[in-house]
This record gives C-alpha cells, structure tokens and sequence, in this order.
C-alpha cells in the first residue's frame, strides 16, 4: 500500500498494557467480524472509497480466513446512525471501521456502538468528543490547504491573482481553505473571489466560466478537488486562456494524476488526499486482532504534492477514481 | 322590515348584471325569487348573503346598513345561504360538515358527542335517515342537500336564502322539505327561495319577486298572481305551449340504434331497447335505477359484463367514446360542471374539444375555430351578458346550451341526452325542448333521460323505464301517462318483477 | 334548425369580450415572468457590468439550454395534471449508458461520427422508453406519479452509480473531440445547446397551442372527467406527455454529454427541482389546466440567471446563496399570483 508508505504516523502505542495481561498468543482463532460504514458513492470521492473499501475486503478476507468484512453504505446522516445498529444488533461486529457522514450527527451513536464493547476505528472525520474511538484514522485537510496554497505562492513568486473553487459547506472545507489562506498571507498572491463549487463538476464549470468572463486577468486556479479541477480545465478551454493560468486541485483522482504524469502544463501538480485511507483503516484494525500487541492511536496521513516526478506511485488505473 | 336591499346595482367590468334593484323580506314569509338564467338572482342574493359586495346601493337588517365583506359576517347576522352548488367537503362525516368552521369544543378538544346529537336532531327535523357519521362522497346528491338544509338550520338562522333547493330532490323529499319551510317559516324565519319550478312556487311563497335582465319587473302578494302571468314576465313574451308537437314517425322508420342484453356489473342486470330514425325515446326511472349506468355502457363510457350494440342493424363495438363519436353518436351528460364541461377553460376551446379534428389540419386554425364558435352562439343562444373568459362564469342556462353546442359539434345522428332540464329557467327548458324536436324533424334519434315526468309525457314516442337495473318495459302511445310509469318504476308492472320479488 | 334556438334573442352585445377593462392588473399576471427576469437582468448590470458581456450571456443561456429543454417537458405533463420527478436521473442515466455504449462501439466505428450517432440515437430511444413506463405505470397502474416517478428516479440514480461503480464514466478522448462541438459549437454566433433549446421551445409552443395533443393536456389537466367524457383517450394523452418528457430529456442530455464528457451519480441531482421550478415561475399550474411554453423558457433563464449573478458579486456571503435564489423565486411567483385576487370570480 503505498498510502502506508507516506503515512506520518503519530503511533500511540500501548505496548505495555499488552505485556502486563500477557497475551502472547498467535492470531485468534475465533471469528472476527468487521463492519465498515462508509457514504455512498455519491460523488467522486466516496467512489473511491467504496472501490478501495471493497478491494481492501477481498484482500483481507482472503488472507485471513477467519475475518469477516460487512460493508455497508449510507445516503445519510441518518441512514448511517440507522446502520450502526444494525451492524451491531444482526451483524453482532467486533470491530467497527467508520467514516462519518458528518461528525457531530453521528458521535452519539459510534459512542453507543463503543459502549456495546466494539473495537471502534473513526477514519477521516473527527468526531466531535475526544476519546470514544479506539484507533483514528485521517487526512490531514488543513495540511491539504497548507501545501496547495505553499505550491501556488512559490510558483507564482508570491504574487499574483488567483480565484478559488471551495467545496460544500462543512468543517472540511473550512479546515482546507484556513490552511491555504495560513499558507499564503504575508505574500502578495491575492484572493479574487471565492464561491462554492460543492465538489461538483458541472459546478466547478458554471463557477469558473463566471470568474472568467469576471476577471481578465487569473494566475491560478485553486480547485480544492479534482471534481472541481475536471470542471474548470473545460471551462478554460472553451475560453482558450489555458496559457494564462494553471489549476491546483486536490484529492489524487485518476485522470488528474495521469495529466500530471503526462506534464500538462494546465495541471502541474495535485495534493494527495487519498481515499484509499479506508483500506488503511482496515488494514490496521484487522492488525488489532492477528498481531500480538493492540493497535490503538492517531494515524494523520499527509498530504504530499504530487508531481510529475511522483504522480507514478499514486496512479490507480482500475479505480472508478 | 328584517332584511332590505334598496337600488343594488352590481357591475363586472363594464357590464352591468343589476340595474337598481330593491327587495323586502319580512320574518315568516317566504319570498319566491323569479327570472331565468342570467337574470341576475345568484348576484343579488350574493350580495345579501356577503359574497359580493354591491357597486351602487345598501343592504339594510331591521333599519341599519350592512356592509358584509365576507360571508361569515353575514352568518354571524343569522343570513344564511343554501347554495345551488353544494359547497361540502366530500372527504369528511357529515357531521364534521355541519359543525365545519364552528366546531363546538369542550376545553381544547372537539366534542364530537354534542355535535353529533345536534346534528342527528337536525336531520331528524328534515326527516331523513342520513347518519351523522357517513361520509359526505357516499351520499346521493339529494342527501348532500338535505345536509347542506341541515347545516343552515343548526345555525341561528333568520334569513334563509335557498338557490334552487329542489333541482336534484325527488318528490318525498320535496315534500318533506316543504314540511320545514313551513316550520321554520311559523318561527319568524324569511325565506327567500328561488327557483324556476313555478308550480312549487304557486305552492308555497307568499310574496313574489320577478328579475329580468337585471332589472325589477315585478314584486308583490303571491296571491292574485298566476303562473302563467309569472312566466310571461320572467321570460318578457308568452309561452303559449311548452312542448312542442310530436314529430311524425313512419310505421317503417328504421332502428338506427339496439342494445341486446346489457349486463353493468353493479348498475344493469338486464335491458335491451331499440332506437329508430326521428324519434324521441325516454328513459324514466327513479334515480339511481341504472338508466345512466346502462346508456353510459351502451356508449362504452363505463364496462359493461355483457352486451351487444347494433348500429343501423350491424354489430358495432364501442369501447371508447370516442368510438361512438365515430359512429355519430352524441352524449349530453347530467353533470355539465363535473364531465360536461371543462370550467377553467375558455369558451371556444370548451365548444370545440369534442371534434377538435375537424378544426385541425393538422395545426389547429385558430380562426376557423372563432368562427365555430361564433355560430355556435348563434345557433344556440348563448347570452355573454358579462365578459365570461371561462365556462365557470357562465350561468346554469348558458353552460347547459355550452354543453350542448359542443356535442351537436360532432353533427350526430343520435342524440343520448340525460337530464337537459335539471336547473334551468322555463325560457330555456323551452328552448331545450324545440331544439329536441328540430332534432326529430331533421330525422335525428333522441334518448332522453329524465326524472320529470312532464318531460318525458310531452317528448317522448315511447317510454322505458328502469327500475333497480332492470328494464321493466317500454310504453308507447296511451300508456304513456304518470301512474303507468310510476308502477313500472317502483317494480309493481312489468318484466323481472317476479324475480326482484322473490329472488 | 338554427331558428328556434335563437328566435328569442336578446342583445347579444358582448359577444366579444375585451380583456381590456382588467387593466393593470392583467398585465401583470401574463407578463410576471417577463417583468421578473428585466428586473433581475438589471439587477446583473448594477452588481457588475460583466454581466452583459457577450461571453457571459452566451454562457448563461447555454447552461439554461439542459434546465429548459427538460422543463418545457414538464410543462406538458404538469399541464396535462402529471409530475415527473424522475427527470434528474433519467438524464444521469442517460448519459451514462451514451457514455458507455460510444466507449465500446470506438473498437468498432472508430471514433468517428457514427460513434456519436449511435449514441444520439441510444440516448433518444432510451428517454422514449423511460417516459413510456412513467406513463403506462401511472395510467394503467393507476398509481399517483408523484410515487411512480419518485421510485422511477431513485432505479435511475442507482443504475448510473452501479454503471460507474460508485465512480465516473468518462469518454473516450477521440470520440470526444469529434462530439465536443455541440456543446461548444456555435452557429451564427450562437452555440449549438441555444439553438436546441430555441427549437424545442418553437416546437413545444406549436405542439402545445396549436395542435390537438396540447389542447387535450389543458383538458385533462383541469378535469380528467370531463376530457374522458370528451371522447378524449385520457390515458394515451398522459402516456405521451412522459414519453415527449423522456425525450426532452434525451435531447438535454446529448448536449449534456460533450461538456464534460462524464457521468456519475452527481450528474442531474435536483434538475427535477429546477424543471419544476422553471415551470411554476413560468405561469404553469402545478395542479394542472393552465400552461405556458415561453413562461418556462424564462423561467429556466431566470433560474440561471440568479446563479450567474450571484458569481458575479462577492457582496453575498457564499452561505447565503440559497436564501437569495429562494427568495427571487418566490416573488417571481408572487408577482403573477397577486393579481389573481384583484381579476378572479
């Protein structure tokens, strides 16, 4: 897995409450039962967490007969909280591998989930209480921002003007935007605008051919998403200003990493935020029950800046993303 | 005085409907309203009632001006109106209509025993078995009006104002309701009836009031007062004979229409009839006897279990209407606001939706479809007193000839025409009625379906009659008369009796 | 025998009746739409002069072309009493099985225009056969289509997500280049998708006042009974307001399609909303009997309209975008509504 590879692990380790019960077994021999709660594919992202969750399943289940992997996925907020349960209730999981739909909605019942003695992995968003979770998986949004807005002010010489593509309205976006906006002050790269794209294609389109009949003048283009990124390299096609300007997105989708491998010069680079975090988390709670000592902690993927140099390594050709 | 209008004029953009119109009505009188359709009586007993408001003119209760804006204010002065279109919610009880926006409440909660008391004791008063808990769309249309009388008289009623009362009632119910005018009449409340069945009128008003066109053309004592005096007055000339002659059928006129063996699951268990060229045939029956059931299956408007339609003695299959359109065949239906026409429509389009091909080639000609219309105004008479845009303005008479201006579009040989009359003033009932006989003289096929017995005496060659879905048989020449008729319609003559009585 | 009906004529001398003495107030109620889009194109300029810039209405009236071309659909099932709610995901659907079909045929044809045609036509059949089972489903089943079209879309939704597999389809890179221009094509100086949309609503506005097959949606629209009793097929007439729904739709969606040249199940979501929306602001009755074509074509326009404006300024908190559109819509609406009171029985 090449996400373990770039992972800037903070290991928590509880090595020593292993020892102390003396546990110094093999792989356990009863059955485990894992249950993923994920969205559903409802945008680009999210497929591929389905896609990798899946691939991460039959991988697992065939290394290690005696786990078993239910995945289940939720159009909502609600659906998810209604998913817990049953996982619980008919499945009757051990272990439990969450990607909230939002976090404040759903701490109460992953909390609930946990009280019923569950192994309780929180991958990507935060829950709003400290310390429910046994293992905490993530990407880093503000890290994601950081290195976008570093890459955009660098390139430019810090200056220049630059509109930005934000996503849906949430903590998410709001983390990723703080750290791009950390990035650049101090430097003469001025923020034109900022609207709305909702990680959306046909957005990222309509809001970039308004910003471009608006400005006559854009450096940069910082996407946030490759969604997004897909919308606005049409929309600056069919305006024939590809010269003027190029695109920072974000999340490490196929088609924009094969522009970068290939050198576009309308996509130079893009930042990692990678949904193959999932099959991360399940990696490491499968961990949890074959391995001798717990594992237990915050595991904070970075984002890096893929480049041309790189974009190899991060390039899936069978992911729908 | 309880309740004076004095010089009412209403206008509707530019057109004027009432013309200084003055009004007494005295507590314990019943006031007959008289004029035909369009004269202006639902406009004026509107304004009384609080729907409208006057242009010109005052309302006055027992010496002090009135200036009702809605009609609640009215009812809160105890004038109540009854209207010619039922206004109940047909998804609720009967009681929850009666109590509907005046709930009687215990605390915070309805308190559905008292309002079901009063309401049974009102419908005990109309002498009627309706159950306070039945739903209002289950109910027959005549049951619905007892509902609306028992709405009104739950309520502290002075002044009643019914708009036509008995158009759909039969004549049990008729009497019964004559009953309470003549009750609530010895309690001081005025009534202010209207109606076009000038023999009720003769029976029961004690003054009368006459509009025509708008304008007061008569108001004084019922006694004294003829009815033929009256209906010359509403209609401005004489009517010298209601129906006209009979046309002349050959004894080898051929049968253009027949119906063997017609089965409605639910409606028919047994009729057949035959039709032929030039002649008048009625259909009589109580309601709900299954006439409409069975002519509607013959035109292939409703399923029929079995069956067969011959059409100038071949086998014809209809299993649409628009099948019968093919083969001329025309039918006026009974309820003109609920199938016949469409009211939010404008009045061109109304006319012309039965045989929109003919205007069409294959876009449709706008103008050729005016001029459609245009002679269909003339031919039928349709008055546009008011600037009418859409059907639902129009009044009884003028949607009626509408209607009938849009089936006789298709040009039929047969004309399936079912309650022509109900509700309409005697200027145009005798307009309806010649324009049936033009049909037969012109050698067009009549079926009339009607519940007055005049009608169907005056009319009609022979006579079916239906009774509890069977037809029990056909009457021709000398039996034509009320209590033949009446006896095959209460199953005392007739086929299938013994079945009916026995099975 | 037109002399008994009429020998007691009385004047008959409004026979034509003017609309004239309404006033005002009727102006309004026709020209609501027409006022509320001046209003907020002016509105554009005073925000920013960009607005009336040649690029800028180019681009706004070809994004408005998917929104009416599937909204001048609904007018004709909305005024025959009908809904489709469906719309949204029919059009992802659509696209996805284009997408996926054009892929597999470059092996084929080559990526060449046949390629393309096939697709066009695929995408024309298949929006015919969805609006077939709207209709039939409604009619026959006589089931609500408010519940028909409900379940109608979330099969949709769900097949294009299947289809993708929870990803994106995306178009081969050759076909795309041959089927980029109508998207981007323009002729005249007008791009392809406005002159689609320009057709369609010519068509849609003949279809629907001057031929039988509009006239009988205003009748079974106001009254179902009085159309059946009108020797109307009331069923047939239903049917093929979805099966013309479907294939606006397919139109929609094959100038759709060479934009981006994907789909996922993001594609269309809420566009059932937006047609519906367009249609009511245009004048149209939800609850049926009463349409009118170029009211949706403004009314489409105008909901782009408010979208663009909104990217033009950064007066309005982002956050806020919702509220303003909200707004704008309802007095739209409120604008011809009012005057209803003053003018109705």
């Amino acid at each position: 897995m090449p996400t373990i590879k770039t992972a800037v692990a903070t290991f928590a380790t509880t090595a020593a409450l292993s020892t102390a019960i003396g546990f110094s077994g093999a792989a356990v021999a009863q059955e485990v039962t894992i249950g993923v709660s994920i969205p559903a594919a409802t945008h680009g992202w999210t497929g591929g967490v389905n896609y990798h969750a899946e691939e991460a399943k039959k991988r697992l289940e065939a290394l290690y007969p005696d786990i078993e992997i239910t995945i289940s996925t939720a159009g909502t907020a609600g659906e998810q909280a209604n998913d817990l349960e049953d996982l619980v209730s008919l499945r009757n999981i051990d272990a439990l591998v969450v990607l909230p739909f939002e976090s404040g909605p759903l701490t109460d019942p992953v909390r609930r989930v946990k009280d019923s003695g569950v192994f309780v992995t929180v991958v990507d968003r935060g829950l709003t209480e400290e310390g429910i979770e046994d293992l905490y998986v993530a990407g880093n949004n503000h890290e994601l921002g950081r290195v976008s807005g570093e890459y955009i002010r660098e390139r430019l010489n810090g200056e220049g003007d630059i509109v930005v593509l934000r996503g849906i309205p949430t903590v998410i976006d709001d983390e990723r935007v703080q750290g791009f906006q950390e990035a650049i002050d101090g430097s003469e790269v001025n923020i034109l605008d900022m609207q709305h794209a909702n990680w959306n294609r046909d957005d990222g389109f309509e809001v970039m051919q308004d910003y471009l009949s608006r400005f006559d003048n854009i450096d940069a283009v910082w996407a946030q998403d490759d969604d997004i990124a897909l919308g606005v390299i049409e929309a600056v096609r069919q305006a024939d200003r590809e010269d003027e300007l190029f695109i920072v997105g974000g999340a490490g989708m196929k088609d924009i990493i094969k522009r970068v491998m290939d050198g576009d010069e309308l996509v130079p680079v893009d930042v990692l935020y990678p949904p193959a975090m999932i099959a991360t988390a399940m990696d490491l709670t499968v961990q949890h029950f074959v391995s001798n000592g717990p594992v237990v902690g915050e595991y904070i993927l970075g984002s890096p800046l893929i480049t041309q140099e790189n974009a190899e390594q991060y390039y899936f050709p069978d992911s729908p993303f | 005085m309880l309740l004076s209008a004095r010089k009412i004029c209403r206008s509707f953009g530019d057109n004027q409907v009432l013309f200084d119109v003055d009004l007494d009505l005295q507590a314990g009188e019943v006031h007959a309203l008289l004029g035909e359709n369009g004269a202006g009586k639902s406009t004026l007993v509107k304004i009384l009632a609080g729907y409208l408001r006057p242009t010109s003119g005052e309302v006055l209760l027992e010496g002090s001006q009135r200036h009702y804006r809605a009609s609640d204010e009215a009812e809160a002065d105890g004038v109540v109106m009854i209207h010619q279109e039922l206004a109940l919610a047909e998804q609720l009880s009967v009681e929850e209509n009666i109590f509907l926006g005046r709930e009687l409440r215990r605390g915070l909660f309805l308190d559905r025993r008292a309002m079901r008391e009063r309401s049974r004791e009102a419908l005990a008063e109309l002498e009627t078995d309706v159950d306070p808990r039945a739903r209002v769309k289950d109910l027959s249309t005549s049951d619905q009006q007892m509902v609306e009388i028992a709405k009104a008289i739950t309520r502290d009623v002075r002044v009643l104002i019914m708009d036509e009362p008995t158009a759909t009632l039969t004549e049990n119910e008729v009497k019964v309701l004559f009953a309470l005018i003549a009750r609530l009449r010895q309690r001081g409340v005025a009534i202010l009836y209207i109606s076009h069945k000038l023999r009720e009128i003769e029976q029961i008003a004690d003054r009368v009031t006459v509009l025509r066109d708008g304008h007061l053309v008569d108001s004084g004592p019922m006694a004294g007062r003829s009815k033929e005096e009256l209906a010359r007055l509403m209609v401005g000339r004489e009517i010298n004979e209601m129906y006209p002659p009979l046309t002349h059928l050959p004894a080898d006129a051929p049968v253009v229409l027949e119906a063997r063996e017609f089965l409605v699951p639910g409606a028919v268990k047994q009729a057949s009839f035959t039709l032929r060229r030039g002649e008048v045939l009625g259909f009589g029956g109580v309601v709900g006897a299954g006439r409409t059931a069975l002519l509607e299956a013959v035109l292939g408007i409703r399923a029929k279990s079995a069956g067969q339609v011959l059409r100038n003695g071949q086998p014809v299959v209809l299993r649409h209407l628009r099948d019968a359109v093919r083969h001329r065949i025309a039918y006026l239906t009974e309820d003109r606001k609920g199938k016949g026409l469409v009211l939010n429509m404008d009045l061109r389009s109304n006319v012309t939706l039965l045989n929109l091909r003919a205007h069409c080639h294959p876009l449709i000609d706008r103008r050729r479809e005016e001029h459609a219309f245009q002679e269909a105004i003339q031919r039928f008479d349709i008055r546009l007193r008011t600037a009418a845009r859409t059907a639902a303005e129009l009044s009884g008479g003028n949607q009626q000839k509408l209607l009938l201006a849009k089936v006789m579009s298709i040009d039929p040989e047969i004309v399936i025409i079912n309650e022509p009359t109900r509700g309409i003033d005697v200027g145009t009932k005798h307009q309806i009625y010649h324009f049936i006989h033009e049909l037969t003289e012109a050698g067009r096929s009549v079926i009339l379906i009607s519940s007055e017995m005049g009608e169907l005496i005056g009319l009609s060659h022979r006579v079916a009659v239906m009774c509890a879905g069977v037809l029990t048989g056909v009457l021709e020449g000398e039996q034509i008369n009320e209590q033949e008729i009446m006896q095959y319609a209460s199953g005392i003559k007739g086929v299938g009796v013994d079945e009916q009585r026995y099975g | 025998m037109s002399s008994v009906m009429a020998n007691n004529k009385t004047t008959n001398k409004a026979a034509n009746p003017t609309a004239r003495q309404k006033g005002f107030a009727i102006d309004l109620k026709t020209w609501g739409p027409f006022v509320a889009l001046v209003v907020l194109a002016l509105l554009g300029v005073l925000i920013n002069p960009a607005f009336l810039g040649l690029d800028n209405l180019s681009n706004m009236l070809t994004r408005s072309a998917f929104i009416g071309i599937i909204a001048i659909g609904a007018t004709f099932v909305i005024t025959a009493g009908g809904l489709d709610l469906s719309v949204g995901a029919m059009a992802a659907f659509i696209a996805g099985v284009m997408i996926i079909l054009m892929n597999s045929l470059v092996e084929q044809f080559g990526a060449g225009l046949t390629t393309v045609l096939f697709g066009i036509g695929a995408s024309l059949l298949l929006g015919l056969c969805a609006g077939f089972i709207n209709g039939i489903v409604t009619t026959k089943g006589k089931i609500e289509a408010f519940i028909v079209t409900l379940g109608t879309m979330g099969i949709y939704r769900s097949l294009v997500t299947y289809l993708a597999d929870g990803g994106t389809l995306t178009l081969d890179w050759a076909v795309r280049d041959i089927y980029r221009p109508v998207y981007y094509g323009s002729f005249l100086g007008i791009t392809i998708p406005v002159w689609v949309f320009f057709f369609v609503a010519v068509i849609g506005y003949i279809l629907l006042n001057y031929t039988r097959f509009g006239r009988y949606c205003f009748a079974i629209g106001s009254n179902e009974k009085v159309a059946e009793y009108s020797a109307i097929h009331v069923d047939r007439i239903k049917t093929m307001t979805y099966m013309l729904q479907g294939v606006c739709v397919a139109l929609a969606t094959i100038i759709y399609v060479p934009r981006l040249g994907s789909a996922s199940g993001a594609t269309g979501v809420l566009w059932e909303l937006e047609a519906i929306a367009a249609v009511i602001i245009g004048g149209t009755m939800l609850k049926g009997g009463h349409g009118r074509i170029w009211g949706t074509v403004v009314g489409a326009i105008m909901l782009t309209m408010i979208g663009n404006i909104l990217n033009l300024t950064d007066a309005i908190s982002n956050y806020l975008n919702g509220t303003v559109q909200g707004i704008i819509i309802i007095v739209a609406v409120y604008l011809q509504r009012a005057s209803w009171r003053k003018t109705g029985a």
